[in-house]
């Protein structure tokens, strides 16, 4: 298929917080790590995919693709879409219409320019009904947690595993943030300052169970697989994108304890791609909170039900830098996860990408997992689950 | 900044908890939906309205809120979750109002699980002050503890009384008390004020009534702390309570807030009265509410003394010719421009004229009317078995009883100041509240209120044989709300805070 879409390069900024930079300069930084990498000029691209979660909010910027147009003198399609993902999926599906050959994909956000109100934005924005109650960006991850340990009636030596497991999973990010120059929180953690922030806020998840707040941009350039073949040696497949959307109102959902829309989009991305769970290597998941990463490995196929925090126990207890899931090795958020590489909502799903073809591509550096790689996949959150993304990587086509 | 058609719609299905349910497939859903979503097309003009503002909820999840968001900030540390109702056919978020919980306090939040929780009317957050005041009812208390859930049946409207009179009352106060010596008063929580008391204690005397809230023609507010210089609180309990016919989201009723200090409430009993017995109205019911959250400066500035004595609730009653529990059998109403007591616009607290507050003021009038009813009616104070004089303070209506030849047996009965406080508006009305809750049929009660600036409403009634055989459709009368072992008490300055609310 000459139409099928390929990874031929990335960019990104660091995560943090950039209080000096506007949100153009931002996406401009990644653009042009992207563009070095591959010797791609802007002139080449076709049309530019952005997402952004709230830039209207946050800096009152309302026509994006405007500034775009400014920032690069193109004038060519631009459309703006909420994740990365989002605009993965859809450059890749203009790709394989052969509607366009070299597409920019990217996403900023700037949430620290409105850092006083940035959580009641998120909220209202994610569940209004919930904010409305007196939800906060955190309430319904740790009623998620309280419905999964009713549903699996874990209690005793175990439920202090799975408590266990979620801190393991905070300290495990944060070893491999430490790796990765781009991350908004490159040092380890300890398994003591999780459970003392917990004692802290007097709940079961502390400030070391929460990804933070950040700026970013993150850039790939996606093109048909004949253009990549041309200017790459090794491109990366977009094998599978696929998403699925649930309730914005987290307590109506069916299911409290997972998220439906996971599945699905892991449904039809496998499908898709003709990879499946078992093949998967490098994985990337949305960590907006540990009890996110445990309960998506198991949405994702990767843990039986009520199981994964077992997994992530055994896998943690004597780290070795992958989760062992049903016997294999899966390297999840080699980047660091949103806990520790930073979570600027619309760039984030960019930076699991980032992470992703860098892996499959064997220029991970100090973070370069082990052992032949030839499928990766990430999954991406608009909201609390409210839209689910899954994509699915290659080295090769299956 | 708020978006005031944003608010409304928050509101109208927020406030009642609306919801619907599929008639095909029994699916329900919180808000309002014109379609199920299993059964599609063809379910348009089949989905039930349902409304959850009466019922009974279980809490299914909770976490504790540390760390709120900006608008909750105030609320500091709360717990909140997911209640469930129709056995887990609706979930909804929910925060767990009236508990305050202080700074490092662990909450075993999972004890809390499975417990059973009824919807409150509450103020929603915090907004700046130039802004609509938000409302909701995704505010629960324990159903086990101050607040006792109480269903609403409608009963069919029986015996026609030859008078117009009381069919139903209902009184609504917070759970917290500040305690001052013998003195204790009642004090609102963060997210109560005046508008939330008036929808609750209307809907408390809905339920006592028994009587269908589409009957009600015209609902009274009475009240001095109105949150809203220009903006009635009646709009609010008419929508919230759905008074009058249905029609679409407009109610069939007619609303409106008076306003004459403390006897704004007692002042609309006649003419509620009036209204149910005037032939050509068509209207069966009306409703009368004196609510306030008694506002008083800060002690030791001008006009502090009153905050040794304010308080925080409300009374509403329910008018009717039919199934009446006291008739109205006479009343006189006397004013003079008398500016014993004011607040002028703009201010947050009203000042007081000392001393000139009682003899020219409070005295004179109660005095007045009192007398004059009683030569009008040819009653000598031994005819009345209850006297309910105004209450803005534990002297005045002792003085005015015994001046006036009353017995203590005839008067103490209804003297509630030293429990709940000045209630303002509803201070008088739940004085006869209370008397209301313990009398017996065939009696009379004489009432008389005062508003400063101002005047007095006195009123005889005469209760019914059907006051004792309602009685039971009311858990939250007077003795429960005063001698409930779930009230807290807090101290000044926690009193101060939470009355200034949210």
């Amino acid at each position: 298929m000459q139409n099928s879409p390929a990874l031929v390069a990335v960019g990104r900024t660091k995560f943090g917080e950039h209080y000096g930079k506007e949100p153009e300069k931002l996406i401009e930084e990644a653009w042009l790590a992207a563009s070095h990498e591959c010797g791609l000029e802007r002139k080449d691209l076709e049309a530019c995919y952005i997402s952004d979660c709230f830039l209207p909010i946050t800096n009152k910027l309302g026509l994006e693709e405007g500034f775009l147009s400014e920032l690069t003198e193109l004038h060519v399609p631009m459309e703006v879409t909420r994740s990365v993902s989002a605009a993965l999926l859809t450059a890749c599906n203009a790709i394989r219409a052969g509607v366009y050959k070299t597409v920019l994909v990217g996403g900023i956000e700037k949430m620290t320019d409105r850092w006083d109100k940035i959580r009641d934005d998120l909220m209202l924005l994610e569940d209004p009904w919930s904010y409305y109650a007196g939800g906060t960006p955190e309430s319904n991850h740790e009623l998620m947690l309280r419905a999964y340990i009713k549903k699996y009636s874990i209690n005793g030596a175990d439920l202090d595993k799975l408590n266990m497991a979620l801190a393991q999973v905070a300290v495990k990010n944060h070893a491999h943030g430490a790796k990765n120059e781009y991350a908004q929180y490159q040092r380890k953690i300890t398994l003591e300052q999780v459970f003392a922030a917990r004692k802290e806020a007097r709940k079961s998840l502390g400030l070391y169970d929460f990804a933070p707040v950040s700026d970013g941009a993150s850039a790939l350039i996606v093109t048909s697989e004949a253009k990549a073949k041309a200017i790459c040696d090794r491109p990366v497949y977009v094998l599978g994108t696929a998403s699925a959307t649930d309730y914005l109102n987290y307590p109506a959902r069916d299911d409290l304890t997972h998220f439906a829309a996971s599945k699905i989009a892991m449904g039809k991305a496998s499908e898709m791609s003709g990879v499946a769970t078992k093949d998967i290597q490098v994985l990337e998941l949305y960590d907006q909170s540990t009890v996110t990463e445990m309960v998506s490995l198991e949405d994702l196929g990767f843990s039986p039900v009520g199981t994964a925090w077992r997994d992530i126990y055994e896998s943690c207890k004597d780290y070795k830098g992958y989760y062992t899931l049903g016997g294999r090795k899966v390297f999840t958020n080699l980047n660091g996860g949103l806990k520790a590489d930073g979570n600027p909502l619309g760039a984030a799903g960019g930076a699991q990408i980032y992470e992703v073809f860098k892996q499959l591509s064997g220029n991970a550096g100090a973070r370069q997992a082990e052992g032949e790689l030839h499928y990766g996949c990430s999954n991406e959150f608009e909201g609390f689950g409210t839209k689910s993304y899954i994509n699915i990587f290659g080295r090769t086509k299956p | 900044m708020s978006s005031e058609p944003i608010e409304r719609r928050v509101s109208y299905l927020g406030d009642r908890l609306k919801a619907s349910r599929c008639q095909i497939c029994g699916k329900e859903y919180f808000e309002i939906r014109d379609y199920c979503s299993n059964c599609g097309r063809k379910s348009y003009m089949k989905m039930s309205p349902v409304d959850l503002f009466y019922e009974k909820g279980k809490l299914e999840l909770a976490t504790l809120v540390t760390e709120p968001t900006n608008k909750f900030t105030k609320l500091e540390n709360f717990v909140y979750g997911i209640v469930s109702f129709h056995n887990g056919k609706i979930r909804v978020p929910g925060r767990l109002t009236d508990q305050i919980i202080k700074e490092g306090e662990i909450v075993d939040v999972a004890s809390l699980e499975g417990r059973e929780v009824v919807p409150r009317f509450r103020r929603r957050y915090s907004v700046s002050k130039s802004d609509v005041v938000p409302t909701i009812s995704l505010a629960f208390t324990l159903a086990d503890e101050y607040y006792p859930h109480q269903e609403y049946n409608v009963v069919e409207q029986g015996k026609e009384y030859a008078l117009p009179g009381i069919v139903g009352y209902g009184v609504y106060t917070s759970r917290f008390r500040i305690r001052e010596g013998v003195r204790e008063r009642a004090v609102p929580f963060m997210d109560e004020d005046s508008i939330t008391a008036a929808v609750e204690a209307g809907k408390v005397a809905l339920i006592h009534s028994g009587i269908d809230s589409s009957h009600v023609g015209k609902v009274y507010v009475g009240s001095e702390s109105n949150p809203y210089a220009v903006k009635p609180i009646a709009s609010k309990v008419a929508q919230v309570l759905k008074l009058g016919e249905e029609d679409g989201d407009v109610q069939g009723v007619d609303a409106v807030d008076t306003e004459f200090a403390c006897k704004a409430a007692t002042s609309m009993f006649k003419d509620a009265a009036a209204l149910v017995n005037y032939p050509g109205s068509g209207v069966q019911n009306t409703m009368v509410i004196g609510a306030d959250n008694s506002q008083a400066a800060p002690r030791g500035c001008p006009g502090g003394e009153l905050d040794l004595f304010v308080g925080y609730g409300a009374a509403a009653f329910v008018f009717g010719k039919r199934d009446v529990i006291a008739e109205i059998e006479g009343w006189y109403s006397v004013t003079s421009d008398t500016p014993d007591f004011w607040r002028r616009d703009g201010e947050p607290y009203p000042m007081h004229g000392g001393r000139f507050t009682g003899d020219p003021a409070y005295f004179k009038h109660v005095k007045k009317a009192t007398t004059k009813l009683m030569d009008k009616l040819k009653l000598k104070a031994g005819d009345v078995e209850y006297f309910v004089p105004h209450q803005p303070n534990p002297a005045f209506p002792v003085k005015v009883a015994r001046d006036m030849g009353f017995k203590e047996e005839q008067y103490t009965c209804s003297l509630q100041v030293n429990r709940l406080g000045n209630t303002y508006s509803g201070c008088s009305p739940v004085g006869l509240a209370a008397v209301l809750d313990i009398a017996k049929p065939n009696e009379r009660i004489l009432v008389a209120s005062y508003g400063s600036g101002a005047g007095s409403d006195a009123y005889l009634l005469r209760t019914t044989s059907q006051l004792p055989d309602k009685r039971n459709r009311q858990k939250m009368n007077i003795k429960n709300l005063t001698e409930n072992k779930f009230v807290q008490h807090v101290d000044y300055t926690t009193y101060r805070r939470l009355k200034l609310g949210m």
